[in-house]
């Protein structure tokens, strides 16, 4: 209920987190939101002797859109992605999952670098930056180095990202044809099984398609198998659809807990997958 | 003046929102300190050592009490129905997982909760007693009350060997937790060898005999206060550990002690509804008419105290059948004794018993009201009695006229919206009609208000509000002249709010006290040469708005104002005493109504929406329709809840209670409940069941409720789900 005691400090620019790092190591915490350390912090699972608020960091925010590519600041908030006309129309998959997330209060002080750098097993966007096939911009000491995303998840609350490393961005191309499901737990919301979608057509067939899954393994996957699949289906043949997307958490270690069992949990990987397809089509 | 049934807004609203309504854990007390409780963390064993010194160190800590050093206190129950076994920190000895083994006491709330997770305790594990359906059990003494845990009429072997049709089936419901808003709290303070306790409690007297046994006190130095209750279902009506944990911190530490269950802890010491395993068997002639019924209940008790589901009690009276055995078995188990909750019986065997009557309907291809009707209980074939009243014909086809039973498609899987399947189920609610001797004292003033005293409880269900509306009508005064106070031993005494009794109980001792008050200022105005009234005969009087004239000539008048204004005094008291008569060996007293539920279900996930819920319900006089109409909805509601979503689950190896929060133990929000959802109230007279003519309404509207949603699923669905909850995995 009542965190152990910590410093806190608010930086104004990159280098003087990255100072402040150094200095404490890993017994330091970044602070972009708070919506899931705050709470770890009041059960003391974390006990950080400094929290670095990236608050007053300038740049860190906001949605550009240039040469068909989207970039994201890591500090933006859910709330305004989730009330971003651009992003609905170049990313619905995100759009929709920002509007999934959370509660208001959540959507409006929780931002997406904070939600992806926790490596929650449940994270709604971790799935879509997957089926985006985005790339993570990481700053350091030394400098920034980029990740695609399907390389920075490893694992439940594990990511590549380093103690001395803070994750700035999220760039990805547009994509019109995509969208984001969920089965949401009914108390917590956090996705049971959250299902992102993105196509690339070719009439009303799909060319190529990104499958990212999220809550039902220890970490957001691509459903390798499905997107191969999916390649040639077109999605108004119920039949071929569920087809392609059947078996879609095959070789995952599906996850089982009271409000679903793993078996369940599966079966309904293979309905939102194909939800997601069928939504994204009607994009 | 028809003030009684008056839908009225509830007069201790204004409080409850502005935030002045104070409960227990709001109770400011000088000095006051704060005690947490350690819970075991194994479902059997023993303490083997007890490591309190970093707790007793830490700063503002003022005691640590273990079983090595806690004060003795008798935790053996004396007798009664609400009373219970407690784990008071005498031994070593573990009984289920959550059992408190050492409470902390500290200078503030924090503090004690932080010295709380420093007590060390180290157990010798014993094999724990887990297993409801393979253990051992017995048939206690009694089922409920004085009813016997076996029971037959007729010959159900031989009758249902030679039925035309025969349901034999096995339903189950897991062991649920009450969750009211409102923790379980306690403040206790002591003067001398005098305790004043304020307890959210559902019974102000039998908390107070509780702890008066525990110290060995007289119960006149003990002093329970509940003004207000944020909800009890049945968790409230029985004292538990903590609040004599809390009396016994405060004498130890010699200053007031507040003790309040975290969310987590009210999964632990204080009652559960029981698991149950329900084997129900139905013969059957091919036109319906039941010739038998079976209903075989097994539920669990702990190893340390008895409570009994009463699920088979409904079986023996609802439907006329000739030949009926019910069997209670309780299976000791290392967890924590259940208790009542939420039509405790009534609500678990109305899910069997109307699943099974659903699974009739379909086997005789008949319509499941048509079922139900054919079977219709003219009189109580079990005590062989008439009923004091019954409308329950009318409450199915009121029900069914709102609910529009008639768009129903009599098959199974047959109906469909879009790509949902669609499902409508009906099932019957009854519920008994209970009543115990009640007091209430009424004070009128000389400024022409009255102030009634009554040491009842209000959980939340309207009961400041109806018994003010009571003492209104009798007195012939606005309901805004009266100040209804309850909650308090000091008043008179009542019955534990329980069994849906404490209208029935204390209106009719209101209704006697208010009486008696009138009519003594009555006499005092006809005695009194001052009053125009003098010398006229009572006969010829009436009241209204706090005045008392002659009905013939309403000129001629006095008011109650005036009349104690000359009182020597300036005010009369006049107490009420009421209790049962005999219409208990004249009449089968029962409640009745008719629930439908309409599901939509999607078949891909095999998640149910309830879209609409209608209950129509008869329980005698209704004395504000406004309250009545909630409590109905409310039982709803958590009908809905037990069909769908209630389930508290002990892991199988551990023993340990594995959801004990919210976020994992589900309960029914606003999103959850249909949009289209009513609660009919069918006028009912009833001459014989009380002077008052009420029925209890509490806990009518949960039965039943589980059973038509449960039946509506397998109509939409064709898949019968007989273990509660129903939950998405059982329909895919």
């Amino acid at each position: 209920m009542i965190p152990t005691k910590f410093e806190y400090a608010k930086p104004s620019s990159l280098d003087e987190a990255f100072a402040l790092l150094a200095e404490h190591g890993p017994d330091a915490k970044l602070l972009a939101g708070g919506h899931s350390l705050i709470p770890m912090m009041k059960l003391r699972l974390a006990e950080p002797e400094m929290l670095i608020d990236l608050a007053g960091i300038p740049g860190l925010t906001g949605i550009t859109v240039r040469d068909g590519r989207v970039s994201i600041g890591a500090m933006t908030k859910h709330a305004t992605l989730a009330a971003s006309e651009e992003l609905r129309q170049h990313a619905p998959v995100l759009f929709e999952a920002a509007n999934a997330l959370g509660d208001p209060q959540v959507r409006n002080r929780g931002t997406i670098g904070g939600a992806l750098a926790n490596g929650d097993p449940g994270c709604d966007y971790a799935a879509v930056m997957l089926a985006l096939d985005a790339t993570f911009t990481v700053a350091g000491k030394g400098g920034t180095r980029e990740e695609a995303a399907s390389s920075f998840m490893v694992g439940m609350f594990e990511t590549t990202l380093s103690p001395e490393e803070v994750l700035v961005g999220v760039s990805f191309a547009a994509a019109p044809a995509s969208a984001y499901v969920k089965y949401a737990h009914p108390a917590s919301g956090y996705p049971l099984v959250g299902a992102a979608v993105v196509l690339s057509m070719n009439g009303d067939a799909i060319s190529e398609a990104r499958v990212g899954v999220t809550g039902v393994g220890d970490h957001a996957f691509r459903a390798g198998s499905v997107e191969k699949a999916l390649a040639g289906v077109r999605p108004s043949d119920r039949t071929a659809l569920e087809g392609a997307c059947a078996g879609s958490a095959a070789g995952v270690d599906v996850r089982s807990e009271p409000a679903a069992g793993a078996g369940y949990r599966s079966a309904m990987c293979d309905v939102y997958v194909s939800r997601a397809v069928l939504a994204a089509t009607r994009g | 003046m028809n003030l009684v049934g008056a839908p009225i807004d509830r007069v201790d609203g204004r409080r409850k929102i502005t935030g002045t309504a104070r409960y227990a854990a709001e109770t400011p007390l000088p000095g006051l300190t704060y005690a947490v409780m350690v819970e075991s963390t194994i479902p059997a064993g023993t303490i083997a050592a007890v490591d309190a010194a970093a707790a007793t160190r830490a700063s503002g800590v003022i005691a640590v009490l273990t079983y090595e050093n806690a004060p003795k206190v008798e935790q053996h129950k004396v007798a009664g129905m609400t009373d219970r076994n407690l784990p008071l920190l005498q031994d070593r000895i573990v009984r289920y997982d959550r059992q408190p083994v050492a409470v902390v006491v500290a200078d503030t709330f924090e503090r004690a909760t932080d010295a709380a997770s420093l007590v060390r305790i180290r157990y010798d594990t014993s094999v724990p007693a887990l297993s409801l359906a393979h253990g051992s059990g017995y048939h206690p003494e009694h089922s409920h009350g004085d009813e016997p845990s076996v029971y037959e009429r007729g010959n159900v072997d031989a009758a249902f060997a030679g039925a035309d049709v025969k349901i034999d089936r096995t339903y189950t419901t897991p062991v649920e937790h009450h969750n009211p808003m409102e923790p379980h709290a306690t403040v206790a303070t002591w003067d001398g060898d005098v305790l004043t306790v304020y307890d959210a409690t559902q019974g102000v007297f039998g908390t107070r005999s509780r702890l008066a046994v525990a110290f060995g006190i007289p119960p006149a130095n003990v002093r329970v206060v509940c003004p207000f209750v944020g909800g009890g279902f049945g968790s409230k009506g029985s004292a538990w550990a903590h609040t004599v944990l809390a009396a016994m911190a405060a004498r130890a530490v010699k200053r007031p002690v507040k003790l309040v269950l975290a969310r987590p802890q009210m999964f632990g010491s204080v009652g559960y509804r029981p698991a149950t395993i329900q084997r129900v068997t139905l013969g059957a002639k091919r036109d319906g008419t039941l010739v038998s019924t079976l209903h075989e209940v097994r539920s669990q008790t702990s190893i340390f105290d008895e409570f009994v589901e009463p699920s088979a009690e409904l079986t023996k009276m609802l439907y006329a059948v000739p030949n009926v055995r019910t069997i209670n078995t309780v299976v000791p188990l290392n967890a924590a004794t259940p208790t009542f909750m939420r039509a405790p019986g009534e609500s678990s065997g109305s899910f069997a018993l109307e699943s099974a009557m659903d699974e009739l309907a379909y086997a005789v291809g008949l319509d499941p009201l048509e079922v139900r009707l054919r079977n219709h209980a003219d009189s109580d074939p079990s005590k062989q009695l008439p009923f004091s009243s019954k409308s329950l014909r009318e409450c199915y086809s009121v029900g069914a006229e709102r609910f529009g039973w008639s768009r129903r498609v009599p098959r199974a899987r047959s109906m469909r919206d879009g790509g949902l399947l669609v499902g409508m189920g009906v099932a019957s609610a009854t519920y008994p009609t209970n009543r115990s001797a009640a007091s209430a004292l009424v004070r009128l003033s000389s400024d022409g208000t009255a102030h009634v005293f009554a040491g009842t409880q209000d959980l939340g269900t309207g009961a400041y509000t109806v018994f003010s509306q009571v003492a209104a009508e009798e007195l012939g005064i606005p309901v805004s002249s009266v100040r209804f106070e309850l909650g308090d031993t000091n008043f008179p005494m009542g019955p534990v709010s329980g069994g849906s009794q404490t209208t029935a109980s204390v209106g009719n001792a209101v209704s006697v006290a208010a009486r008696s008050a009138r009519d003594r200022a009555i006499g005092l105005a006809l005695g009194d040469p001052q009053s125009s009234l003098h010398g006229h005969d009572a006969d010829a009087i009436d009241v209204r708005d706090g005045r008392i004239f002659l009905r013939d000539r309403p000129d001629v008048g006095d008011t109650y104002a005036a009349i104690l204004g000359r009182h020597p005094q300036g005010e009369i008291e006049e107490r009420g005493d009421a209790r049962p008569g005999d219409e208990k060996t004249a009449f089968s007293m029962h409640a009745f109504g008719a629930q439908f539920a309409e599901v939509r279900v999607d078949p891909e996930l095999g998640t149910v929406r309830v879209v609409k819920m209608v209950g129509a319900f008869a329980s005698g006089r209704i004395l504000n329709a406004k309250t009545a109409r909630s409590q109905y909805l409310g039982g709803m509601v958590w009908g809905l809840s037990m069909a769908l979503h209630e389930i508290t689950r002990t892991d199988a190896r551990s023993g340990r209670i594995m959801n004990a929060n919210l976020a994992d133990y589900l309960v029914p929000v606003n999103k959850d409940v249909p949009s289209d959802f009513e609660a009919y109230i069918v006028p009912e007279d009833d001459p014989n069941v009380n002077p008052l003519g009420v029925k209890g309404i509490g806990e009518i509207g949960i039965v039943g409720a589980a059973a038509a949603i449960a039946n509506a699923v397998y109509h939409a669905t064709g898949t019968r789900v007989r273990d509660l909850p129903i939950q998405p995995e059982k329909l895919v």
